[in-house]
Protein backbone atom coordinates (compact mmCIF):
# COMPACT_ATOMS: atom_id res chain seq x y z
CA UNK A 1 0.00 0.00 0.00
CA UNK A 2 1.54 3.52 -0.48
CA UNK A 3 0.88 4.34 3.46
CA UNK A 4 3.70 3.59 5.29
CA UNK A 5 3.23 1.63 8.24
CA UNK A 6 4.38 2.22 11.94
CA UNK A 7 6.55 -0.56 13.26
CA UNK A 8 6.74 0.04 16.98
CA UNK A 9 8.77 -2.48 18.46
CA UNK A 10 12.08 -2.77 20.32
CA UNK A 11 13.40 0.87 21.32
CA UNK A 12 10.99 2.74 19.86
CA UNK A 13 8.10 0.46 21.65
CA UNK A 14 9.65 1.12 24.88
CA UNK A 15 10.13 5.31 24.45
CA UNK A 16 6.63 4.98 23.55
CA UNK A 17 5.68 2.88 26.36
CA UNK A 18 7.26 5.36 28.98
CA UNK A 19 5.74 8.56 27.49
CA UNK A 20 2.08 6.85 28.07
CA UNK A 21 3.13 5.59 32.05
CA UNK A 22 4.19 9.30 32.48
CA UNK A 23 1.01 10.51 30.89
CA UNK A 24 -0.93 8.19 32.87
CA UNK A 25 0.64 9.04 36.02
CA UNK A 26 0.84 12.88 34.91
CA UNK A 27 -2.93 13.03 34.08
CA UNK A 28 -4.31 10.84 36.49
CA UNK A 29 -6.05 9.23 33.62
CA UNK A 30 -7.46 5.34 33.09
CA UNK A 31 -6.10 4.29 30.36
CA UNK A 32 -3.96 5.83 27.14
CA UNK A 33 -3.77 4.65 23.73
CA UNK A 34 -1.28 5.10 21.07
CA UNK A 35 -2.93 3.51 17.51
CA UNK A 36 -2.72 3.87 14.03
CA UNK A 37 -5.62 6.17 11.95
CA UNK A 38 -6.58 2.75 10.34
CA UNK A 39 -8.13 1.85 13.88
CA UNK A 40 -5.67 -0.17 15.19
CA UNK A 41 -3.53 -0.28 18.98
CA UNK A 42 0.20 0.33 18.61
CA UNK A 43 0.56 0.28 22.42
CA UNK A 44 -1.42 0.73 25.30
CA UNK A 45 -1.05 1.08 29.14
CA UNK A 46 -3.96 1.11 32.04
CA UNK A 47 -3.63 2.79 35.49
CA UNK A 48 -3.36 -0.11 38.18
CA UNK A 49 -6.37 0.92 39.98
CA UNK A 50 -8.72 1.03 36.71
CA UNK A 51 -11.02 -1.77 35.96
CA UNK A 52 -10.37 -3.58 33.23
CA UNK A 53 -11.32 -1.37 29.79
CA UNK A 54 -13.73 -2.22 27.52
CA UNK A 55 -12.53 -4.09 24.00
CA UNK A 56 -9.89 -2.05 23.06
CA UNK A 57 -10.13 -3.18 19.32
CA UNK A 58 -13.43 -2.00 19.34
CA UNK A 59 -12.99 1.22 21.13
CA UNK A 60 -9.35 2.21 18.93
CA UNK A 61 -11.69 1.64 15.38
CA UNK A 62 -14.28 3.89 16.46
CA UNK A 63 -11.97 6.67 17.54
CA UNK A 64 -10.19 6.27 14.33
CA UNK A 65 -13.70 6.78 12.24
CA UNK A 66 -14.74 9.25 14.87
CA UNK A 67 -11.27 10.82 14.30
CA UNK A 68 -11.62 10.37 10.32
CA UNK A 69 -14.94 11.68 10.15
CA UNK A 70 -13.98 14.94 12.50
CA UNK A 71 -10.95 15.42 9.55
CA UNK A 72 -13.21 14.92 6.60
CA UNK A 73 -15.10 17.59 8.18
CA UNK A 74 -12.47 19.85 8.79
CA UNK A 75 -11.34 20.24 5.45
CA UNK A 76 -14.92 20.65 3.85
CA UNK A 77 -15.25 23.87 5.96
CA UNK A 78 -12.08 24.43 4.33
CA UNK A 79 -9.68 24.34 7.75
CA UNK A 80 -6.83 22.99 6.95
CA UNK A 81 -7.57 20.19 10.36
CA UNK A 82 -8.92 20.06 13.85
CA UNK A 83 -7.06 19.98 16.86
CA UNK A 84 -8.37 17.50 19.25
CA UNK A 85 -11.41 15.91 19.70
CA UNK A 86 -13.00 16.16 23.23
CA UNK A 87 -15.74 14.07 24.52
CA UNK A 88 -17.36 14.27 28.48
CA UNK A 89 -20.15 13.02 30.20
CA UNK A 90 -21.04 12.90 33.24
CA UNK A 91 -18.83 10.57 34.86
CA UNK A 92 -16.23 9.68 31.47
CA UNK A 93 -14.20 11.84 29.17
CA UNK A 94 -12.22 10.93 25.99
CA UNK A 95 -9.53 13.26 24.33
CA UNK A 96 -8.13 12.21 21.51
CA UNK A 97 -5.03 14.05 19.87
CA UNK A 98 -3.55 13.32 16.24
CA UNK A 99 0.24 12.18 16.29
CA UNK A 100 1.43 13.31 13.33
CA UNK A 101 -0.39 12.07 10.13
CA UNK A 102 -0.17 8.51 11.13
CA UNK A 103 -1.50 7.57 14.95
CA UNK A 104 -3.58 9.19 17.13
CA UNK A 105 -3.24 9.68 20.95
CA UNK A 106 -5.81 9.00 23.15
CA UNK A 107 -6.78 9.66 26.55
CA UNK A 108 -9.45 8.01 28.52
CA UNK A 109 -10.38 9.26 31.96
CA UNK A 110 -13.17 9.64 34.28
CA UNK A 111 -13.97 13.06 36.77
CA UNK A 112 -11.28 12.49 39.16
CA UNK A 113 -8.75 13.95 36.36
CA UNK A 114 -9.35 17.55 35.63
CA UNK A 115 -9.48 18.12 31.92
CA UNK A 116 -7.15 20.83 32.29
CA UNK A 117 -4.48 18.12 32.90
CA UNK A 118 -5.04 15.74 30.27
CA UNK A 119 -5.36 18.52 27.51
CA UNK A 120 -2.36 20.21 29.05
CA UNK A 121 0.03 16.69 29.35
CA UNK A 122 -2.02 15.20 25.89
CA UNK A 123 -0.50 17.53 23.89
CA UNK A 124 2.91 17.41 25.57
CA UNK A 125 3.18 13.39 25.37
CA UNK A 126 1.92 13.65 21.19
CA UNK A 127 4.83 15.86 20.94
CA UNK A 128 7.59 13.14 21.87
CA UNK A 129 5.19 10.56 20.62
CA UNK A 130 5.27 12.39 16.99
CA UNK A 131 8.91 12.19 17.04
CA UNK A 132 9.18 8.20 18.25
CA UNK A 133 6.56 7.42 15.58
CA UNK A 134 8.16 9.07 12.65
CA UNK A 135 11.49 7.61 13.71
CA UNK A 136 9.24 3.92 13.80
CA UNK A 137 8.05 3.89 10.06
CA UNK A 138 8.66 1.64 7.47
CA UNK A 139 8.16 1.81 4.19
CA UNK A 140 5.56 -0.51 2.54
CA UNK A 141 7.20 -3.91 1.62
CA UNK A 142 10.18 -4.20 4.17
CA UNK A 143 8.35 -5.60 6.94
CA UNK A 144 9.55 -9.35 5.81
CA UNK A 145 7.07 -11.68 6.35
CA UNK A 146 8.18 -14.71 4.90
CA UNK A 147 6.86 -17.63 3.09
CA UNK A 148 7.11 -19.89 5.94
CA UNK A 149 4.43 -17.34 7.79
CA UNK A 150 2.37 -17.28 4.54
CA UNK A 151 1.93 -21.70 4.45
CA UNK A 152 1.62 -21.11 8.62
CA UNK A 153 -1.28 -18.62 7.89
CA UNK A 154 -2.98 -20.32 5.20
CA UNK A 155 -3.34 -23.49 7.00
CA UNK A 156 -5.12 -21.85 9.88
CA UNK A 157 -7.37 -20.07 7.17
CA UNK A 158 -8.47 -23.75 6.45
CA UNK A 159 -9.13 -24.62 9.71
CA UNK A 160 -11.22 -21.52 10.73
CA UNK A 161 -13.19 -20.70 7.67
CA UNK A 162 -13.37 -24.53 6.66
CA UNK A 163 -11.42 -26.06 3.58
CA UNK B 1 -0.23 -1.96 4.51
CA UNK B 2 -0.71 -4.23 7.03
CA UNK B 3 -0.34 -3.07 10.82
CA UNK B 4 2.76 -5.19 12.59
CA UNK B 5 2.83 -4.61 16.49
CA UNK B 6 5.91 -6.34 16.87
CA UNK B 7 5.47 -5.76 20.91
CA UNK B 8 2.52 -7.51 20.89
CA UNK B 9 3.32 -10.03 18.42
CA UNK B 10 0.30 -9.34 16.18
CA UNK B 11 -0.18 -9.08 12.53
CA UNK B 12 -3.42 -7.15 11.36
CA UNK B 13 -5.18 -7.03 8.14
CA UNK B 14 -7.94 -4.86 7.07
CA UNK B 15 -10.48 -5.99 5.11
CA UNK B 16 -13.41 -4.20 3.37
CA UNK B 17 -16.69 -5.36 2.30
CA UNK B 18 -18.12 -3.00 -0.64
CA UNK B 19 -20.71 -2.94 -2.76
CA UNK B 20 -24.02 -1.11 -3.63
CA UNK B 21 -26.75 -0.73 -0.38
CA UNK B 22 -28.43 -3.42 0.17
CA UNK B 23 -26.34 -6.31 -1.46
CA UNK B 24 -25.61 -7.93 1.83
CA UNK B 25 -22.58 -6.75 3.11
CA UNK B 26 -23.43 -6.50 6.60
CA UNK B 27 -24.99 -9.81 6.21
CA UNK B 28 -21.93 -11.37 5.22
CA UNK B 29 -20.34 -10.01 8.18
CA UNK B 30 -23.34 -11.11 10.63
CA UNK B 31 -22.57 -14.61 9.88
CA UNK B 32 -19.38 -14.85 10.26
CA UNK B 33 -19.81 -13.47 13.40
CA UNK B 34 -22.44 -16.02 14.02
CA UNK B 35 -20.17 -19.34 12.83
CA UNK B 36 -16.66 -17.77 14.15
CA UNK B 37 -16.14 -19.81 17.45
CA UNK B 38 -16.22 -17.40 20.84
CA UNK B 39 -12.71 -17.73 21.38
CA UNK B 40 -11.42 -16.15 17.96
CA UNK B 41 -13.76 -13.25 17.33
CA UNK B 42 -14.34 -9.89 19.52
CA UNK B 43 -17.23 -7.73 19.32
CA UNK B 44 -18.87 -7.25 16.27
CA UNK B 45 -19.46 -3.42 16.09
CA UNK B 46 -22.36 -1.77 13.76
CA UNK B 47 -22.98 1.84 13.12
CA UNK B 48 -26.78 1.62 11.66
CA UNK B 49 -29.88 3.36 11.49
CA UNK B 50 -32.93 2.56 12.97
CA UNK B 51 -34.21 0.53 9.63
CA UNK B 52 -31.42 -1.06 9.72
CA UNK B 53 -29.03 0.30 6.84
CA UNK B 54 -25.17 0.68 7.42
CA UNK B 55 -24.56 4.47 8.74
CA UNK B 56 -20.71 4.13 9.11
CA UNK B 57 -19.41 1.24 9.18
CA UNK B 58 -19.58 -2.47 10.78
CA UNK B 59 -16.62 -4.12 11.80
CA UNK B 60 -15.62 -7.40 13.29
CA UNK B 61 -12.40 -8.56 14.42
CA UNK B 62 -11.49 -12.20 13.62
CA UNK B 63 -8.42 -13.91 14.81
CA UNK B 64 -6.96 -16.27 12.82
CA UNK B 65 -4.48 -17.88 15.50
CA UNK B 66 -0.70 -17.57 15.60
CA UNK B 67 1.88 -18.52 13.04
CA UNK B 68 5.34 -18.11 13.82
CA UNK B 69 4.55 -16.35 17.28
CA UNK B 70 2.62 -14.13 15.61
CA UNK B 71 -0.91 -13.44 16.41
CA UNK B 72 -2.86 -12.81 13.61
CA UNK B 73 -6.00 -10.83 13.01
CA UNK B 74 -8.30 -9.91 10.56
CA UNK B 75 -10.65 -6.93 10.86
CA UNK B 76 -13.52 -7.20 8.48
CA UNK B 77 -15.32 -3.49 7.97
CA UNK B 78 -18.32 -3.40 5.70
CA UNK B 79 -19.22 0.15 4.07
CA UNK B 80 -22.07 2.12 4.01
CA UNK B 81 -23.77 0.91 0.13
CA UNK B 82 -26.02 4.29 -0.25
CA UNK B 83 -24.68 6.50 -2.73
CA UNK B 84 -25.25 9.56 -0.36
CA UNK B 85 -22.73 8.00 2.43
CA UNK B 86 -19.87 8.45 -0.03
CA UNK B 87 -17.52 11.00 2.54
CA UNK B 88 -17.95 7.76 4.86
CA UNK B 89 -17.38 5.22 2.11
CA UNK B 90 -14.22 7.02 1.82
CA UNK B 91 -13.18 6.79 5.01
CA UNK B 92 -13.10 3.53 5.98
CA UNK B 93 -11.19 2.62 2.87
CA UNK B 94 -8.25 3.99 4.93
CA UNK B 95 -4.77 1.39 4.92
CA UNK B 96 -7.42 -1.55 3.26
CA UNK B 97 -5.44 -4.74 2.49
CA UNK B 98 -8.00 -6.56 0.75
CA UNK B 99 -11.26 -6.15 -0.36
CA UNK B 100 -14.71 -8.03 -1.17
CA UNK B 101 -17.40 -6.50 -3.38
CA UNK B 102 -20.55 -7.82 -3.09
CA UNK B 103 -22.48 -7.28 -6.07
CA UNK B 104 -26.35 -8.20 -6.38
CA UNK B 105 -28.18 -10.63 -7.93
CA UNK B 106 -31.20 -8.95 -8.77
CA UNK B 107 -31.75 -7.51 -12.65
CA UNK B 108 -32.83 -4.29 -10.97
CA UNK B 109 -29.54 -3.70 -9.27
CA UNK B 110 -27.26 -4.45 -12.10
CA UNK B 111 -26.61 -0.94 -12.75
CA UNK B 112 -25.82 0.01 -8.90
CA UNK B 113 -23.55 -2.96 -8.89
CA UNK B 114 -21.91 -1.21 -11.89
CA UNK B 115 -21.94 2.19 -10.00
CA UNK B 116 -20.66 1.28 -7.02
CA UNK B 117 -17.34 -0.78 -8.90
CA UNK B 118 -16.88 2.74 -10.35
CA UNK B 119 -17.38 4.39 -7.10
CA UNK B 120 -14.37 1.96 -5.51
CA UNK B 121 -12.13 2.73 -8.37
CA UNK B 122 -12.68 6.45 -7.68
CA UNK B 123 -12.41 6.06 -3.91
CA UNK B 124 -9.03 3.67 -4.14
CA UNK B 125 -7.65 6.82 -6.44
CA UNK B 126 -7.66 9.14 -4.00
CA UNK B 127 -5.36 6.97 -1.69
CA UNK B 128 -3.12 6.88 -5.03
CA UNK B 129 -4.39 3.27 -5.02
CA UNK B 130 -5.04 0.91 -8.46
CA UNK B 131 -8.00 -1.27 -8.12
CA UNK B 132 -5.79 -3.49 -10.20
CA UNK B 133 -3.09 -3.05 -7.33
CA UNK B 134 -5.06 -4.42 -4.55
CA UNK B 135 -6.20 -7.62 -3.13
CA UNK B 136 -10.09 -8.13 -4.56
CA UNK B 137 -12.26 -10.62 -4.95
CA UNK B 138 -16.45 -10.64 -6.51
CA UNK B 139 -19.21 -12.09 -4.36
CA UNK B 140 -22.76 -12.44 -6.86
CA UNK B 141 -24.90 -12.14 -3.57
CA UNK B 142 -28.35 -13.12 -3.40
CA UNK B 143 -28.46 -16.23 -6.07
CA UNK B 144 -31.62 -17.36 -4.09
CA UNK B 145 -33.87 -14.46 -6.03
CA UNK B 146 -36.22 -15.67 -8.60
CA UNK B 147 -35.04 -14.05 -10.75
CA UNK B 148 -31.00 -14.00 -10.17
CA UNK B 149 -28.94 -12.94 -13.50
CA UNK B 150 -26.15 -15.18 -14.50
CA UNK B 151 -23.17 -14.87 -12.90
CA UNK B 152 -21.32 -13.94 -16.15
CA UNK B 153 -23.74 -10.87 -16.83
CA UNK B 154 -22.94 -9.41 -13.29
CA UNK B 155 -19.53 -9.85 -13.61
CA UNK B 156 -19.42 -8.47 -17.47
CA UNK B 157 -20.58 -5.13 -15.88
CA UNK B 158 -18.20 -5.10 -12.60
CA UNK B 159 -15.45 -6.96 -14.16
CA UNK B 160 -15.76 -6.76 -17.61
CA UNK B 161 -11.96 -8.11 -18.44
CA UNK B 162 -13.19 -11.32 -16.09
CA UNK B 163 -9.90 -11.04 -14.23
CA UNK B 164 -11.26 -11.30 -10.52
CA UNK B 165 -12.36 -14.51 -9.16
CA UNK B 166 -16.12 -14.88 -8.31
CA UNK B 167 -18.27 -16.29 -5.86
CA UNK B 168 -22.18 -17.40 -5.71
CA UNK B 169 -23.60 -16.82 -2.53
CA UNK B 170 -26.67 -16.44 -0.15
CA UNK B 171 -25.63 -14.61 2.55
CA UNK B 172 -28.54 -14.97 4.51
CA UNK B 173 -28.02 -18.85 4.54
CA UNK B 174 -24.14 -18.67 4.79
CA UNK B 175 -24.03 -19.91 1.21
CA UNK B 176 -20.25 -18.65 0.01
CA UNK B 177 -19.59 -16.32 2.72
CA UNK B 178 -16.87 -18.46 3.72
CA UNK B 179 -15.25 -19.35 0.87
CA UNK B 180 -15.25 -15.70 -0.34
CA UNK B 181 -13.63 -14.65 3.07
CA UNK B 182 -10.80 -17.65 2.47
CA UNK B 183 -10.22 -16.29 -0.69
CA UNK B 184 -9.07 -12.44 -0.07
CA UNK B 185 -7.00 -13.77 2.88
CA UNK B 186 -5.32 -15.64 0.97
CA UNK B 187 -4.52 -12.58 -1.44
CA UNK B 188 -3.87 -10.80 1.50
CA UNK B 189 -1.24 -12.90 2.93
CA UNK B 190 0.22 -13.65 -0.24
CA UNK B 191 0.94 -10.34 -1.28
CA UNK B 192 2.52 -9.54 2.39
CA UNK B 193 4.53 -12.84 1.51
CA UNK B 194 5.80 -11.40 -1.82
CA UNK B 195 6.34 -8.27 -0.84
CA UNK B 196 9.05 -9.22 2.14
N1 LIG C 1 -32.91 -13.26 -0.39
C1 LIG C 1 -31.76 -12.83 0.08
N2 LIG C 1 -31.71 -11.75 0.87
C2 LIG C 1 -30.50 -11.35 1.33
C3 LIG C 1 -29.31 -12.04 1.01
N3 LIG C 1 -28.28 -11.40 1.61
C4 LIG C 1 -28.83 -10.35 2.27
N4 LIG C 1 -30.16 -10.32 2.10
C5 LIG C 1 -31.11 -9.33 2.66
O1 LIG C 1 -30.90 -8.07 2.02
C6 LIG C 1 -31.15 -7.00 2.93
C7 LIG C 1 -29.95 -6.08 2.97
O2 LIG C 1 -28.83 -6.75 3.52
P1 LIG C 1 -27.64 -6.00 4.24
O3 LIG C 1 -26.63 -7.02 4.58
O4 LIG C 1 -28.14 -5.15 5.33
O5 LIG C 1 -27.14 -5.07 3.04
P2 LIG C 1 -25.91 -4.08 3.02
O6 LIG C 1 -25.15 -4.38 1.79
O7 LIG C 1 -25.19 -4.11 4.29
O8 LIG C 1 -26.67 -2.67 2.84
P3 LIG C 1 -26.14 -1.19 3.23
O9 LIG C 1 -25.75 -1.25 4.65
O10 LIG C 1 -27.26 -0.26 2.98
O11 LIG C 1 -24.99 -0.90 2.32
C8 LIG C 1 -31.45 -7.65 4.28
O12 LIG C 1 -32.83 -7.69 4.45
C9 LIG C 1 -30.88 -9.04 4.13
O13 LIG C 1 -31.56 -9.99 4.93
C10 LIG C 1 -29.40 -13.21 0.17
O14 LIG C 1 -28.41 -13.87 -0.16
N5 LIG C 1 -30.63 -13.54 -0.26
MG1 LIG D 1 -24.74 -2.73 5.70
Amino acid sequence: MVEPAIALFGGAYEKASHVLEELLRETGARYVLLLDRKGFVLAHKEALWAPRPPALDSLATLIAGNAAATQALAKMLGEPRFNELLHQGATYGLYAEEVGDLALLVIIFDNTAPVGRVKLFGKRAVQSLEVITKEALVEPGTLGIDREYHAGASALLDELFGS
Amino acid sequence: MSTINFAAREINFKIVYYGPGMSGKTTNLKWVFQQVPQNRKGEMVSLATEDERTLFFDFLPVDLGEVKGFKTRFHLYTVPGQVFYNASRKLILRGVDGIVFVADSAPNRLRANAESMRNLRENLAEYGIKLEDIPLVLQANKRDAPDALPVEMIQAVIDPEMRLPIFEAIATNGIGVFETLKAVSRQVLARVASAG
